[in-house]
């Protein structure tokens, strides 16, 4: 869920640094701009940052402890970029620039292959679907179908048949649920 | 015919409860649709707006001018949101009636927008080249939503019609051929879990093609009715084709 939500606000928070800093602007001074909000869990997380620096923690020790938090591959290298400027003063200007790209490259990707992917989805949960319901309600009606070929079939008890589809179908709903969650965790947060 | 209607649902509290609970849900799920089509609308024209801005900008005219331009132009619901907000800005600052804009807008994106417009200004960064970085972004960002849109929401609507409407209808097929109540067939135990069984299929279909679309939130207010429309459909199914 993290990594979601991170992968959402992530690229809107390359373009504020970009902005921000292109026009001369600190790190420091760029970070409690995006903390103040409107970027979600990265807010959060830059505020979070903000309030140990400002008690006295080195933003070196605070960047990587962020750095440990965050789950999305791209927010990672937006930290680490960060961390290497405050370490070695590199250019994070031009980085943040290339790596608004590439972003914005693999988000388009992900879309495309969530499209593809989601693209079987109806077809499998229709035949979980359709396919246990259709057994299970054969299996249902066939104590009192049969009844009367007991010698050819044996007997079958209505309750202990009941049970059996009964348990069917909570297995066929929990299947159904199980292949829809492919659209939730897949979900390529635009 | 109205009370031979009726005496189908005369043991199903549960069925005539949730026919009830969709049915007023539903009246609550309009909103939600209204809602983000004025919004959608608002984030199609947006790319265009900031391009116009743009241009605006590099022949020479200010912001507040080349927004006021451009509200005067575009037509849509961003150029008439846009409109209203500048003419009630005339006893405020230009960054108020900015923010006035994001709120009322009630969209992310432009709310996004405005802040960075807001930002960029304080920190006299070249509005132009931002306005114009932001247009294509915005335009690649509403490519995606509206293709997300447009190849997924066919496929949302089979899950939804074949899940409450095509497997319930057939299942009562099945059962009130072979087994009919009128040749004495005892099911009430059987059409209780399958009846039960529909409505839980349809609320996961309905939460399934929700998430696809990328808005199960809204999608759940119509939960209700098609759990409804599903467990009716077998239960006056099973009774009209069995007898």
């Amino acid at each position: 869920m993290r990594s979601l939500d991170e992968s959402r606000e992530i690229l809107y928070v390359i373009r504020t640094l970009d902005v921000l800093m292109g026009s001369g602007v600190g790190l420091e001074a760029a970070i409690h701009s995006i903390s103040q909000g409107g970027y979600g869990i990265i807010s959060k997380d830059f505020a979070v940052l903000m309030e140990n620096i400002n008690k006295g923690k080195p933003m070196e020790r605070e960047l990587r402890a962020l750095l440990k938090k965050a789950e999305n591959d791209g927010y990672k290298r937006v930290i680490n970029t960060m961390l290497n400027n405050v370490t070695q003063n590199t250019d994070i200007i031009e980085t943040l620039r290339k790596q608004g790209e590439r972003m914005e490259e693999t988000r388009t990707e992900a879309v495309k292959e969530y499209i593809e992917e989601l693209g079987g989805v109806p077809e499998t949960l229709l035949s979980i679907g359709m396919i246990g319901p259709i057994i299970l309600s054969i299996l249902g009606i066939a104590p009192q179908l049969m009844e009367g070929a007991e010698e050819l079939f044996g007997t079958m008890n209505q309750g202990t048949i009941m049970t059996i589809v009964n348990a069917g179908l909570f297995f066929t709903l929990a299947g159904m649920a199980m292949i829809g969650l492919k659209a939730h965790t897949k979900d390529p947060g635009l | 015919m109205i009370f031979g209607i009726l005496e189908m649902f005369r043991n199903e509290p549960l069925l005539l409860f949730i026919i009830t609970l969709g049915v007023a849900c539903a009246i609550g799920g309009i909103p939600p649709i209204i809602e983000r089509q004025r919004r959608r609308s608002i984030e199609n024209d947006l790319p265009a707006l900031l391009e116009a801005l743009s241009d605006s900008l590099g022949a020479g005219l200010g912001l507040q001018q080349a927004m006021m331009a451009e509200a005067d132009r575009n037509n849509g619901k961003l150029g008439k949101l846009l409109k209203e907000t500048l003419a009630e800005s005339h006893a405020s600052t230009f960054d108020a009636a900015l923010s006035n804009f994001a709120t009322k807008s009630r969209s992310s994106q432009v709310q996004r927008v405005m802040h960075l417009i807001s930002t960029a200004i304080e920190q006299d960064a070249p509005l132009r080249n931002i306005l114009a970085d932001m247009s294509r972004d915005y335009e690649r960002l509403n490519d995606l939503m509206n293709r997300r849109e447009s190849d997924l929401m066919g496929r949302s609507i089979l899950i939804i019609m074949f899940v409450s409407v095509g497997l319930p209808f057939l299942i009562a097929f099945i059962v009130g051929l072979f087994a009919p109540r009128s040749q004495g067939f005892q099911l009430e135990d059987f059409n209780s879990s399958f009846t039960m069984f529909f409505g839980a299929a349809s609320l996961v279909a309905i939460g399934v093609s929700g998430r696809m679309l990328g808005r199960m939130r809204s999608a759940l207010w119509w939960a209700p009715l098609w759990m409804a429309v599903s467990m009716t459909i077998y239960h006056v199914g099973v009774q009209v084709i069995g007898g």
